[in-house]
């Protein structure tokens, strides 16, 4: 295989892995971030590092968890370089509300304003369990915490949300 | 082990669609836990709804060819300048002091290479070149070395120094290892691919950029250090994180 296939066959497998689960690397840093924005610039940086990384992946069967570790990586990363304060959930921004909206079911605002407002360790692995569809092993792994914690803090999210819409029902 | 209602909802809380041995058999006997149950499966149902926000137009940046990714080099052709010159200084300061005087003598060019950003932050960091036995802590080496950018054996020499710096507009770690001619500058460089090894020949300084994976190291010491064994220890021990 000469230099240009090479080139072509590595392009080709990126694509395969980013084209599946460019949606998901977004909806991932936007809960992580809490910024539509600075989640697209945080996927735009971990595809580069994906892309430059690409070696690294040796089962593309295995891509998926690749690309969010990068994401949470690069998140990491861009918090400690721009020395960002935590999201001040009384000013929120213009995208930020816009991402809060739930146009075609509102009865799911006040719900997806309190995962906004769950506390960090606790949002992450409730949407990596419930929209990745991690098992609580594989979040342990990629949050490089062990499994018993990572079982409390879903069930203390839970708990916590489920308060919410109780008090919405009740309302 | 039978569960109890306490263990049950904090199990299914943990992961409603879970089914579980001991909870199966419980939840069968426990109208309470099978009401939490399908109450918390109701729940997870809108979460996954609240969690799944509209996802604009995704675009691809634009990929630089592999292995050409922010290549190192030094300019083709590019102007030399005499340098200032040489002052007596403290021997625990004189790496710091030769590099700081070359880079006055060489004011920064349009192509400002990263070679010349790592002498010059060198040179502004003289304090990181003493000579001494006494090794930087662990919690130190771990603060700088840390999983965001890697691991790396520490036993790799005498570490007397590790900070985190700004080296060509990114964050890396900046160690210091003691040679046996005097103070080593190590940096460690994952964001900066080289396509080969780069020397760094500069009238008293001898050093190296090398591509370590998709990344890269510095090292830098006196002219008469054997930076080659230093070098083949550290690029045994360093892993970079995707």
């Amino acid at each position: 295989m000469n230099s240009n296939d090479a080139d072509r066959e590595r392009r080709s497998r990126f694509d395969r892995a980013v084209g599946v689960y460019h949606p998901d690397m977004y909806r991932y840093a936007v809960w992580l971030c809490r910024d539509p924005g600075i989640a697209e610039e945080v996927v735009q940086e971990a595809l580069l590092r994906a892309w430059k990384s690409l070696d690294a992946l040796r089962d593309d069967e295995a891509a998926k968890s690749w690309l969010l570790t990068i994401v949470r990586r690069e998140n990491a990363r861009y918090f400690e370089r721009k020395r960002l304060e935590t999201v001040d959930i009384d000013n929120l921004s213009p995208a930020q509300s816009a991402m809060l909206a739930v146009k075609d079911d509102p009865t799911l605002e006040d719900l997806r304003r309190a995962i906004f407002q769950l506390e960090d360790d606790y949002r992450e692995p409730l949407v990596l369990q419930v929209l990745m569809g991690h098992s609580t092993r594989e979040i342990a792994e990629l949050m490089g915490m062990q499994q018993g914690a990572i079982l409390t803090r879903l069930h203390r999210a839970r708990i916590k949300l489920k308060e919410v819409v109780q008090k919405e029902a009740a309302a | 082990m039978n569960m109890n209602c306490e263990q049950y909802k904090e199990a299914i809380a943990a992961d409603p669609s879970a089914s579980f041995g001991d909870g199966a058999t419980h939840v069968a006997g426990c109208n309470s836990c099978a009401i939490f149950r399908v109450e918390l499966q109701a729940l997870d149902g809108r979460i996954a709804r609240a969690l799944a926000i509209v996802v604009p137009e995704l675009k691809i940046p634009e990929l630089p060819p592999v292995g050409d990714g922010n290549i190192v080099s030094m300019p083709v052709g590019r102007k030399t300048r005499r340098l200032a010159p040489w002052l007596a200084i403290a021997a625990s300061f004189a790496l710091a002091a030769i590099i700081g005087v070359q880079s006055v003598g060489n004011a920064p060019d349009s192509e400002y290479s990263l070679a010349d950003d790592i002498l010059d932050h060198i040179g502004h960091e003289p304090a990181a070149l003493k000579v001494t036995n006494v090794p930087v802590s662990d919690e130190e080496f771990s603060r700088v070395v840390n999983p965001s950018v890697g691991s790396m054996d520490r036993n790799v020499g005498l570490i007397s120094y590790a900070r985190t710096c700004v080296i060509h507009g990114k964050t890396v770690p900046h160690l210091v290892i003691q040679g046996r001619e005097g103070p080593v500058t190590l940096l460690l460089l994952p964001d900066e691919m080289v396509e080969r090894a780069q020397t760094i020949d500069r009238n008293r300084v001898n050093g190296v950029i090398l591509p370590v994976g998709h990344g890269s190291i510095a090292l830098i010491g006196e002219r008469k250090e054997n930076i080659g064994e230093i070098e083949r220890k550290v690029v045994d021990s360093v892993e970079w994180s995707i």
